[in-house]
């Protein structure tokens, strides 16, 4: 779910786009420099996952796979996030940018739990690798809903209504989520283990340049 | 095994070498040994075909050369220099190298932007570098679309403008990596034209032989990582018996094979030009398509006025230059798109409802066979769709085995359908769809991208069934051989319905829409 | 408490006045985007060997003002719209950048897609805030009679200034991001001090956007030929993790080779800025009347109408 403009206090608003920034620099500076275009490319590949529909019901989500993100990019997930934001907000015709540090918090600082959790946790074995990925993937979209609640929480008692409901509709949600995270893991596991390793991208060859 | 001929053709001695690889040995971080003890000269002016199997390492020869990687052993070097660190920054800028998607190498925002960053990075100011870019495009005949999104572009026009950001820069040198898969006929002539002006070095590595017999007049043969030959083109393709034993034998497709051949189907086929509209003397048609069209939502009109009707157990060949409206077609005969018209199939008119159960009937094996595995193992791909159709789970392992030796993949249950190799992915996605026991098999390009040996394989395979099949291709030796009807699309409508015999007979019908192709025999 | 007025309603009135309104909002809302939708591919009939926007006339006095200013005056402008509290105000935004909107020359079908967009947090907003706002002294609240549900007044004022705000600053991003090629518009954001690798970033990932969403409708082709259908169970979430997973492969992969591509023409970790221009006399005066009427919209807001006198001085 994204938060509009206009529902935050302005204060709230633009200390979340200062933090925002701050934490997108800081995820950039711990990208090695020659890695910043990949990071780019993949960032439209999260971007095109999180297009697709999954059915709950008589609707259906999409999925924001803090879980995947962080444990596909570790450190670079904020940054991968923001500009994921920063590219639905300019050209794919959603919404203004004062939310956007709002949102990227909402939806970066749970992948980055979600990467260094996977990480610390993985283990050696692939069952090991799904059970924690699930975990990370439900953990991390709970923590998405509980960010979201206490930024709409800011704007006073008028929207405590708001947030619970918030908080409620993200339920099934969490529990989809980690499932999709647990299988995705699974996949990865076993036809590319070396994404699931904590650097950007496996070892690099001899490169130059 | 007659002896291995490791000297380089050009003996002229201490010419101006382009460039050269000195015992270059190269192994991957897993340890896999990709390359060992090449030794290769190329001289200004020299055109070079790499051939091999998929696998022996010509794209890794590829990326050493251009300083992308650096060799475990021995030196490349460019013009005299050894390529190391310091020198490769300006060594690339001299070295053009074309990958095989279009699509990795165009990443600016327009067209002419991209074409245009190559020229920046070799120090042109802006304005120099548009102009020269311009230029560019001029030359490959894509001026008109300077300022589109590369993502508008159709796929050979991509080809080109990749192209055109190459040639730009004008290199010594240019390197190839299979610039013609997925290109039809008359667009691999644009592009033969187009190389054959470029005044510089070139090593192209393609499975085409006809293709590569038009350009190079040299060829190094690569096999298991190391050259097994270097000489000239015409001995080459001369030496069939050399071929055959580094097993990748092109002559089966240089051979015209006798007219009966492709009779081998079963012959309940018509072979009428139009068939009668009622088609109360033939039994009901397996498909049959009236006045079908179908326009795209942003009203390009894709496919105009189908009339297609295909029997039981017959074979048909659907040919046209790309864009022609073959893969939107095979889209509409599977049920993916609608279009408007009549359309039935095995007797049922197909809408809305039925449309969405046609999977169950048609097959269909496309051409990036990547686009239809998506499990980690074998066997749960091929169990994916044996679920949906309702196999009873009892019978499912022995389906699976069944049809993994059906593709000669015996054994292959626990692999990961992305770490097999391009040729058996294909037959993979084949399996999985034979699996389901179509009554329409439909095959999208089947041969592209594989290298000889697979796609002898494969034809191997198909030649022997027995379902109705529908095989669009460019490969025009495929369509002589295994099929017996063969349609010709141009621009969304079927312009010709003839027994593959007739096509291939009439020059003039090959000879149009730029398909041409030729069945030379090796002198 | 006990200040707030209390409407009694019968309970019926409930489909009536709330419920029927809204589906009637919803089904337009889903009907626009729908229309929008089949207009918004590009046409063919341009003439692409020139650049874009030369051909339409140089377009609006936004198209040639110059990008930093442009970028700088509309943020400002944005959250200073976000912070307006009130709906009076809220609304005279709307139409301003309404007008903003129609001097940019923005065609309507981009406005109205801007517009739609965000419709489903919004309407979360607009159909509970109203029934979970407290109750403050002066509110109307308006009950339905026997159900507990009470409609506060001020509730729903509240969502209608979000939803208006959320409008204001939604209709300005096209004129941020749409009168000038993206990369001008996103190197303005460079020089006025973000570093050089975030446009090129950003035009990146643009880029394969569009060559990702070719591979998965690809890809989901593939899965509907073998019978594959979106249902609410196990098998679709295995299916989806199964298309995310090679997604991810595939994607990972093509990385690595654009970056060879890139690095094959020359790449050494700089990309090259289109040109830049100079500050002129007009641009500072667009910077000036933006910014003054932000400015008279907060006074506006905070003072009422009784702030006017001050301005008009």
């Amino acid at each position: 779910m994204h938060i509009s403009d206009g529902v935050l206090p302005i204060s709230v608003a633009v200390g979340a786009c200062v933090a925002g920034a701050g934490l997108a620099a800081w995820s950039a500076r711990r990208t090695r420099s020659e890695d910043l275009p990949k990071v780019a490319v993949v960032t439209a590949a999260f971007f095109v996952a999180s297009l697709i529909h999954v059915p709950l019901g008589p609707t259906s989500v999409h999925l924001i796979i803090p879980g995947l993100t962080g444990a596909l990019l570790g450190s670079s997930a904020f940054l991968s996030v923001a500009l994921g934001l920063l590219l639905q907000s300019l050209l794919f015709q959603f919404g203004g940018l004062t939310a956007l540090g709002a949102n990227a918090l909402m939806m970066g600082l749970p992948a980055l739990a979600c990467g260094w959790f996977f990480q610390k946790y993985k283990g050696r074995t692939r069952m090991r690798k799904v059970v924690i990925g699930g975990l990370a993937g439900a953990a991390g979209t709970a923590l998405a809903a509980f960010i979201l609640a206490v930024l709409l929480a800011t704007g006073g008692e008028d929207f405590l209504g708001v947030a619970r409901i918030a908080i409620l509709a993200h339920v099934p949600v969490i529990i989809i989520e980690g499932i999709v995270s647990a299988f995705t893991i699974g996949f990865l596991a076993r036809v590319k283990p070396s994404l699931l390793r904590p650097s950007f991208l496996s070892p690099t060859k001899a490169a130059h340049g | 095994m007659h002896e291995m001929i490791k000297e380089p053709v050009s003996r002229e001695p201490r010419r101006t070498i382009v460039l050269s690889a000195q015992g270059v040995c190269y192994r991957y971080p897993d340890g896999v040994k990709a390359l060992s003890g090449i030794d290769m000269r190329i001289a200004p002016g020299d055109r070079i075909a790499l051939v091999g199997r998929n696998g022996s390492g010509k794209t890794t020869l590829i990326k050493l050369l251009c300083g992308l990687i650096a060799p475990t052993a021995g030196n490349v070097r460019c013009k005299g220099r050894t390529l190391s660190a310091e020198h490769y920054d300006r060594s690339r800028l001299e070295i053009g190298v074309l990958f095989q998607d279009p699509d990795d190498q165009l990443f600016g925002h327009t067209v002419v932007e991209d074409v245009a960053f190559g020229l920046r990075n070799q120090g042109l100011p802006r304005e120099d570098a548009h102009q020269r870019a311009m230029q560019a495009l001029q030359q490959v005949n894509l001026a008109t679309l300077a300022y589109k999104e590369p993502h508008h572009l159709s796929y050979g026009q991509k080809k080109r403008a990749a192209l055109a950001g190459i040639l730009a820069m004008q290199p010594k040198i240019l390197l190839l990596d299979e610039p013609t898969t997925n290109l039809d006929p008359g667009q691999e002539a644009v592009l033969l034209d187009l190389l054959k002006h470029f005044k510089g070095s070139l090593l192209c590595v393609s499975h085409d032989l006809i293709f590569l017999y038009n350009i190079c007049r040299r060829a190094v043969v690569l096999d298991q990582g190391r050259i097994h030959h270097d000489y000239t083109m015409h001995d080459l393709v001369s030496q069939r018996r050399y071929l055959r034993e580094h097993r990748f034998d092109f002559s089966f497709r240089l051979v015209c094979l006798p007219a009966d051949s492709a009779s081998k189907a079963p012959a309940s086929t018509s072979t009428q030009k139009n068939p009668p509209a009622s088609g109360k003397m033939n039994p009901p048609p397996l498909v049959g398509m009236r006045n079908y069209a179908y326009q795209y939502p942003d009203g390009t009109r894709a496919l105009q006025g189908i009339h297609l009707f295909i029997q039981s157990e017959e074979r048909i060949a659907v040919v046209g230059e790309n864009g022609a409206g073959k893969t939107t077609l095979l889209s509409c005969l599977i049920g993916l798109r609608q279009g408007t018209g009549d359309y039935y199939f095995a007797g049922m008119p197909v809408k809305q409802k039925q449309r969405k159960r046609l999977w169950r009937q048609v097959g269909i094996v496309f051409q990036d066979s990547a686009d239809q595995l998506f499990n980690s193992s074998v066997q749960e791909e091929i169990a994916f769709g044996l679920r949906r159709i309702g196999c009873p789970r009892s019978a499912i392992q022995g389906r699976i085995g069944e049809v993994l030796s059906m593709v000669r993949l015996e054994g292959f249950e626990n692999r990961v359908p992305l770490h097999l190799s391009g040729g058996e992915r294909k037959r993979l996605a084949l399996a999985c769809v034979l699996a389901m026991e179509p009554a329409l098999l439909i095959l999208d390009e089947p041969t592209a991208g594989l290298d000889p040996q697979g796609q002898a394989l494969f034809y191997n395979i198909l030649k022997n069934f027995k379902t109705t099949i529908l095989l669009v291709s460019h490969d025009m030796f495929l369509v002589n051989a295994l099929t017996n009807r063969t349609l010709m699309m141009h621009q969304g409508q079927i312009i010709q319905d003839l027994t593959t015999r007739d096509f291939m007979r009439d020059k003039s019908l090959r000879g149009l829409n730029g398909l041409t192709f030729s069945l030379r025999q090796p002198r | 408490m006990a200040d707030a007025v209390y409407i009694q309603m019968p309970w019926w009135q409930l489909p009536l006045l709330v419920l029927m309104p809204l589906a009637a909002l919803a089904v337009m809302i889903l009907w626009l985007r729908r229309v929008v939708q089949k207009q918004s591919v590009p046409g063919e009939e341009r003439d692409w060997s020139v650049p874009p926007l030369t051909q339409s006339g140089g377009g609006s006095p936004v198209h040639r003002w110059d990008v930093r200013c442009k970028i700088v005056t509309l943020l400002v402008y944005s959250f200073i719209i976000a912070s307006l509290r009130h709906f009076a105000p809220a609304c005279a935004a709307v139409c301003l950048s309404l007008v903003v909107s129609m001097i940019a020359k923005i065609p309507f079908s981009r406005v109205l897609f801007r517009l739609t967009a965000l419709a489903g947090f919004l309407g979360l907003l607009l159909i509970v805030m109203p029934f979970t706002v407290a109750t403050h002294t002066g509110d109307t609240v308006v009950v339905f009679g026997g159900m507990g549900l009470g409609l506060n007044l001020r509730g729903l004022i509240l969502a209608a200034t979000i939803i208006a705000k959320a409008a204001a600053i939604a209709l300005l991003m096209e004129p941020l991001v749409s009168t000038a090629p993206l990369p001008v518009t996103l190197h303005g954001l460079s020089r006025l001090g973000a570093p050089d690798m975030a446009p090129q970033m950003v035009l990146l990932s643009h880029r394969y956007v569009h060559v990702f969403r070719h591979e998965v409708r690809r890809m989901a082709a593939g899965m509907q030929v073998r019978g594959f259908s979106m249902q609410t169970d196990m098998e679709t979430l295995r299916a989806i993790a199964n298309f995310l997973g090679m997604l991810f492969v595939r994607s990972f992969e093509r990385t690595e080779r654009v970056f060879d591509a890139m690095r094959a023409r020359g790449y050494t970790g700089r990309f090259h800025a289109p040109g830049e221009r100079q500050i002129k006399f007009a641009d500072v005066c667009g910077v000036v009347i933006i910014l003054s009427v932000g400015v008279a919209l907060l006074l506006f807001d905070r003072m009422g109408l009784q702030g006017w006198p001050l301005c008009t001085k």
